[in-house]
C-alpha cells in the first residue's frame, strides 16, 4: 500500500516493507533497506542503506518530528483513506486555512451566506498586521470556525465554503 | 566583582520578578544565589514554564490577555506588598520603562531595581533625550526639524547634507521616508514626503536627518550607582537584524578599533554620567562606514542581550543591579573592568524565517538544550511545554564564549546543531546559514545585511540522501505503515534457505 509524507509544501510517496533482520524503504524506484533503533528521550539511531545516523525523534498524533544532521524537521502523514476522500470531494479552496498563528478581528459572514468572489470573509491579525481573507470563489459559507478575539495557530481553519455541485 | 555580597545590611530580603519566561529565569538565578527570597508573578498561559517552578514563591495575576496581566502594575504591586518583597525587578520589555509604574512602586514603599522616574522620562521620549544628549556636548546625527522655524526649513535641511533622509513628523514604520542623495532635488522631495505625510498621518510636517548608508547598531553597556558612579562594560554589536529586532549580538564588535572603541565607550559613560544615572543602561549609536557615530536611544534596563557582556567581562550585571538598588556604591573604577574573549549571542525565535520570519506555534515535545564548554542556555522553556501566540517568540538565547571571534562562531555553529527542539519550528538552522555566510565571518555587516541577502533566509532544496532519511525516519516511526509492513513477513525470510 502506499502511504505519503507531506514535508514542506511537497508531498512523497512510500512505502514499507519487512526484510530479514527490519525494513525496507519503497520510495520512488528505489528500495533501500532502513531500520530504526530507539533509545531514551526521543535519540534513535537510524540505518539506511550503509549509512547510520544518530537522530532524534518524537511523534504527536500524524505529525513526525525528526531532528537529522543538526536541524528540525516536521513530516505529516498522510493516512490513505483521507487522501482518496480529498480527492472524490471538496477542492483544498473551499477550506481556508490560517496562514499563520494570530487572532481574528472581525467576521463579516455566517454559515449558509451567499458569497462571491474577492468578497471580504473575515479579518484577521498577526504580528500586529492586518490580513484580509477573502473568497476564492463564488459560492456558500459551510462553517464558521472562530469568532472575534478568539486566537488560532498556524493552519487551523477558519472557514469553508460547500462543495462545488 | 561578581564575589556575592553580603547582603545582610540590605534593605529588602525578598525580590519579586515582574517578567515572565528566560528573563525571570536569568533574573531569579541571581536573587536566589544571594540568598535572597524570588518570587515571580505568572499568567495562567505561564504555569509549567521554568520560572514558575523555580522561585521560592509563585503568585498568579489574571488579566483580559497574558500580556496585560503583567502590564497590570496595580496587580503586581499588590503581589510585592502580599508576598514580603522589598524589590521588584521589572526585567526587559512590559513595566520596565514605565515612569508611572516605577513612581507607583516606590509610593507603595518598594525598592524599584531600575534607575529614577525621572531618569526613565527623560530618556523615554526620543526627542526629548536626543536634544538633551545634544546639548551636553555629545554626537547626534544632524537634523532638521521643520516646527523650530517652518520658514527656514529648505535652509536648514541643506545644512544638514547629502545624503539625508525626511521622515513625517508624525509617523512611524518608515512610511512616507524619502532619501534624498542629489540636494538639487531637495525641494520637490520635501512637497513629496508632505504630502506622502499628509496622506498616511494627516499631518504633513516633517523633519529631515543625515542618512547613514548602511549603518551598524552598537551599543555601549553601562552601570550607574546612583551616587556619580558610572563606568562602561564595553559594547556590544547588534547589526544583525530582521524586523527592526535583533537576532545576533555579540561583543567585542568587529567593527572597532581600540580608539574607536575607546571613544564610542567613553560617550555612552559620558551620557550617563550627565545625568547621574543609577542601574544597568544600554546607550544605543548609529555608527558609519567611516567611523562616525550618532547616538540613538538609551535603554534605562537591563538588555536582552547583557549575557555577551556577562561572559567577556565576568560581571554579573543582575547583581550589580541589584547592589545598586540596595544603595551600595559601584565600588569598583573604570580600570577595573576588563575584557577578555569573544561572545556571540543567538536569539533562538519560534519562527519561520522562509516564510517571512512568521511566528509558529506548537508543543515542546522534545527539548536538548545544547551543551558544553562556552555554551550558555538562556531560557524560561521545558520540556513538555508550549510555546503559544500570547507572547513574543523568542524562546530561548544561545550563548558562546571562545577565546577569539572565529572560535566563537565555531562554537556557535555547534551549539546551534546540537540543539534538539522537536514540535515547533525555530530559527537555528536559518541562524546556522546566517553565521557560514562570509560577509558574517568577515563581520562586514550592516542592519540592513538580511534584506540585503534574502537567500539567507530561503530554506535551501533538500539533498537526496537526507530525504530518504527523513522518509525512512517517519515510516518507522508511524504505526500504521509498521503494522502493515509486520502484517506480510519478509518473503526471502519466509522461503528460508532459499538464498543460500
Amino acid at each position: 500500500m502506499q502511504h505519503a509524507f507531506k514535508l514542506g509544501e511537497a508531498e512523497h510517496n512510500n512505502a514499507l516493507s519487512r526484510s530479514a533482520n527490519a525494513y525496507r524503504l519503497h520510495f520512488g524506484e528505489q528500495v533501500i533497506d532502513v531500520d530504526l533503533k530507539t533509545g531514551a528521550d526521543g535519540r534513535a539511531w537510524l540505518t539506511v542503506g550503509e549509512r547510520h545516523h544518530e537522530v532524534v525523534i518524537a511523534t504527536r498524533g500524524d505529525d513526525v518530528f525528526v531532528h537529522f544532521d543538526g536541524e528540525a524537521y516536521q513530516l505529516r502523514y498522510r493516512h490513505p483513506l483521507d487522501r482518496l476522500a480529498a480527492a472524490a470531494g471538496g477542492s483544498a479552496e473551499d477550506h481556508i486555512r490560517a496562514p499563520m498563528p494570530g487572532s481574528i478581528v472581525s467576521v463579516s459572514v455566517k454559515p449558509g451566506d451567499a458569497v462571491t468572489k474577492g468578497q471580504t470573509l473575515l479579518v484577521m491579525e498577526s504580528m500586529k498586521m492586518e490580513t484580509t481573507i477573502t473568497a476564492p470563489r463564488d459560492g456558500v459559507v459551510a462553517v464558521v470556525t472562530y469568532e472575534k478575539a478568539q486566537t488560532f495557530d498556524r493552519d487551523a481553519l477558519l472557514l469553508s465554503l460547500e462543495p462545488n455541485q | 566583582m561578581s564575589a556575592v555580597p553580603d547582603t545582610s545590611q540590605w534593605p529588602f530580603k525578598a525580590v519579586l520578578v515582574a517578567n515572565r519566561g528566560e528573563i525571570a529565569v536569568r533574573v531569579l538565578r541571581t536573587v536566589q544565589k544571594l540568598g535572597l527570597k524570588g518570587i515571580v508573578v505568572y499568567h495562567a498561559a505561564d504555569r509549567g514554564t521554568l520560572a514558575v517552578k523555580m522561585a521560592d514563591q509563585a503568585i498568579e495575576i489574571t488579566g483580559p490577555t497574558p500580556v496585560a496581566s503583567y502590564l497590570d502594575g496595580a496587580q503586581i504591586i499588590a503581589a510585592a506588598l502580599a508576598s514580603g518583597a522589598g524589590a521588584i525587578h521589572p526585567g526587559y520589555g512590559f513595566l520596565s520603562e514605565n515612569k508611572g509604574f516605577c513612581q507607583a512602586v516606590e509610593a507603595a514603599g518598594i525598592r524599584f531595581i531600575g534607575p529614577t522616574p525621572e531618569q526613565i522620562d527623560l530618556m523615554g521620549d526620543k526627542v526629548r533625550a536626543r536634544n538633551f544628549v545634544e546639548k551636553a556636548g555629545f554626537p547626534v546625527a544632524p537634523s532638521a526639524i521643520e516646527d523650530d522655524d517652518p520658514a527656514t526649513f529648505v535652509e536648514r535641511s541643506r545644512k544638514v547634507g547629502a545624503p539625508l533622509l525626511i521622515k513625517p513628523s508624525a509617523g512611524g514604520g518608515g512610511k512616507g521616508m524619502r532619501i534624498v542623495r542629489d540636494l538639487s532635488l531637495l525641494e520637490q522631495e520635501i512637497v513629496r514626503g508632505r504630502s506622502e505625510g499628509a496622506r498616511y498621518f494627516g499631518d504633513g510636517r516633517l523633519y529631515c536627518e543625515r542618512y547613514i548608508e548602511n549603518p551598524r547598531h552598537i551599543e555601549v553597556q553601562v552601570l550607574g550607582d546612583g551616587h556619580g558612579n558610572v563606568v562602561h562594560v564595553f559594547e556590544r554589536e547588534c547589526s544583525v537584524q530582521r524586523r527592526f529586532q535583533k537576532i545576533v549580538e555579540e561583543t567585542p564588535s568587529p567593527a572597532l578599533t581600540p580608539e574607536l572603541r575607546e571613544k564610542i565607550c567613553e560617550t555612552a559613560a559620558g551620557i550617563a554620567r550627565s545625568i547621574g544615572y543609577r542601574n544597568a543602561g544600554t546607550v544605543e549609536f548609529i555608527f558609519g562606514q567611516q567611523g562616525e557615530f550618532y547616538f540613538l536611544e538609551m535603554n534605562t534596563r537591563l538588555q536582552v542581550e547583557h549575557p555577551v557582556t556577562e561572559q567577556i567581562t565576568g560581571i554579573d550585571l543582575v547583581l550589580q543591579q541589584l547592589r545598586v538598588a540596595a544603595g551600595e556604591q559601584l565600588g569598583f573604577e573604570q580600570t577595573d573592568v576588563k575584557a577578555q574573549g569573544h561572545a556571540i549571542e543567538f536569539r533562538i525565535y519560534a519562527e519561520d524565517a522562509a516564510r517571512g520570519y512568521t511566528p509558529t506555534t506548537g508543543p515542546v515535545l522534545v527539548l536538548h538544550p545544547p551543551q558544553g564548554e562556552g555554551v550558555r542556555w538562556d531560557s524560561g522553556i521545558l520540556q513538555g511545554g508550549e510555546v503559544t501566540s500570547a507572547f513574543d517568540p523568542m524562546i530561548a538565547k544561545l550563548i558562546v564564549t571562545g577565546h577569539d571571534r572565529a572560535d566563537a562562531i565555531a562554537k556557535g555553529d555547534a551549539a546551534l546543531r546540537d540543539t534538539v527542539l522537536l514540535g515547533c519550528k525555530t530559527n537555528t538552522a536559518f541562524l546556522r546559514r546566517l553565521i557560514a555566510h562570509p560577509a558574517f565571518v568577515a563581520g562586514d555587516v550592516h542592519t540592513g545585511f538580511l534584506d540585503a541577502n534574502p537567500q539567507i533566509a530561503a530554506e535551501p532544496e533538500l539533498a537526496a540522501e537526507t530525504l530518504q532519511a527523513l522518509l525512512a525516519a517517519a515510516a518507522l516511526s508511524t504505526r500504521p505503515m509498521r503494522d502493515v509492513a509486520d502484517a506480510v513477513p519478509d518473503m526471502h525470510a519466509a522461503m528460508g534457505g532459499w538464498r543460500n
